[in-house]
C-alpha cells in the first residue's frame, strides 16, 4: 500500500471517530454541561463523515488500486496526491474551526473561504492524477 | 477496466469536481453572506456529491470487479448496464435542473430516473454476487 494511501485511510479513520464523538455529544448536551457550540455542529459533523471519512477513504484506495498509468509512473504523480491529502485535511480542520464560529455569529469568513478553496484544490488534484488511470483496456 | 466502468468513473469524477466547486461556494457564503449562492445550489451540491459522485463511483467499480459469469456475457448484459448508467446520470441532472427551476415535476422525474437506473444496475449485478466457484 503506498504511503499516501496509508495517510488518507488513517486520517479518514480519525475523521470518522471525531464525527462519531460529535454525534454522541450533540444529544448528550441535554444531560451534560457541554459548551453551546456543540448545538451547531451538525453540518460540520456531516462533512467530517462524508468528506473526511468517505471521500478520503475513496481517494486513498483509488490511488492504491486503480489500473496503473505507465510502467515508469504507475500511480501518476504522487506529489498531486500529497497535495490532495494536505489540502483536504487542512481544509477540514479550518472548517471544523470556522463553521461553528460562523454559525454562532462570530465571523470567521476568511477561514471558511480558505477551507472551501483548500478542499476544492484537493478534489482537483485527485481528479487530475486519477483521470488518466481511468481507462478501458 | 471495462469501457462502461471507465465512463461511469469519469462521470463520477466530473460530479466530484462540480460538487466540490459548489461546496466551496456554499462554505464561503456561510462566512460572507454577500456571496450567497442561489438557494438551489445546496440541494444540487448534495445530489452531485452523494449520488453523482459516491454512488456512481461504487456502481462503476462494482461493474468492473464483481465476480464474472463463467459462461455467457462475463458481466451480464452490457446493454442493461449502459441504460442503467445513462438513466442514472439523466436522473441526477434532471433533479439538479428541477431544483434550479423549482419544478416538482422535474424533481419527481429525476428521482424516478435515478431509481430506475439503480434498479436496472442492481438487477444486472445481482447474479454476480456469489461465492467463489459457484
Amino acid at each position: 500500500m503506498p504511503s499516501v494511501t496509508r495517510w488518507f485511510i488513517k486520517s479518514g479513520m480519525v475523521c470518522l471517530l471525531a464525527a462519531l464523538v460529535g454525534l454522541v455529544a450533540m444529544p448528550a448536551r441535554e444531560f451534560l454541561p457541554f459548551p453551546a457550540v456543540v448545538a451547531v455542529l451538525w453540518p460540520t459533523l456531516l462533512h467530517l463523515l462524508v468528506v473526511g471519512w468517505l471521500t478520503q477513504l475513496i481517494f486513498g484506495v483509488a490511488h492504491w488500486l486503480f489500473p496503473r498509468r505507465t510502467r515508469e509512473a504507475p500511480r501518476g504523480d504522487e506529489r498531486l496526491m500529497w497535495l490532495a491529502w494536505v489540502a483536504l485535511n487542512a481544509g477540514l480542520v479550518l472548517r471544523l474551526v470556522g463553521e461553528p464560529l460562523a454559525l454562532m455569529g462570530q465571523g470567521a469568513g476568511g477561514i471558511l473561504v480558505a477551507s472551501g478553496v483548500l478542499q476544492w484544490v484537493a478534489a482537483v488534484a485527485f481528479i487530475v492524477n486519477l483521470w488518466p488511470r481511468v481507462k478501458a483496456r | 477496466m471495462t469501457r462502461l466502468s471507465s465512463w461511469a468513473i469519469r462521470l463520477a469524477l466530473v460530479h466530484l469536481g462540480v460538487a466540490f466547486t459548489a461546496g466551496a461556494w456554499l462554505l464561503a457564503a456561510r462566512g460572507f453572506p454577500t456571496l450567497a449562492p442561489p438557494s438551489w445550489l445546496r440541494p444540487a451540491h448534495l445530489e452531485l456529491a452523494l449520488l453523482g459522485w459516491t454512488l456512481q463511483l461504487a456502481m462503476g467499480v462494482a461493474y468492473y470487479i464483481l465476480p464474472r459469469h463463467a459462461t455467457g456475457a462475463a458481466r451480464g448484459s452490457v446493454r442493461i448496464a449502459v441504460v442503467a448508467i445513462t438513466l442514472f446520470n439523466l436522473g441526477v441532472l434532471t433533479v439538479v435542473a428541477g431544483a434550479a427551476a423549482d419544478q416538482s415535476a422535474a424533481l419527481l422525474a429525476g428521482r424516478l430516473a435515478e431509481a430506475g437506473g439503480v434498479a436496472l444496475f442492481a438487477s444486472n449485478a445481482w447474479p454476480r454476487i456469489k461465492a467463489f466457484g459457484t
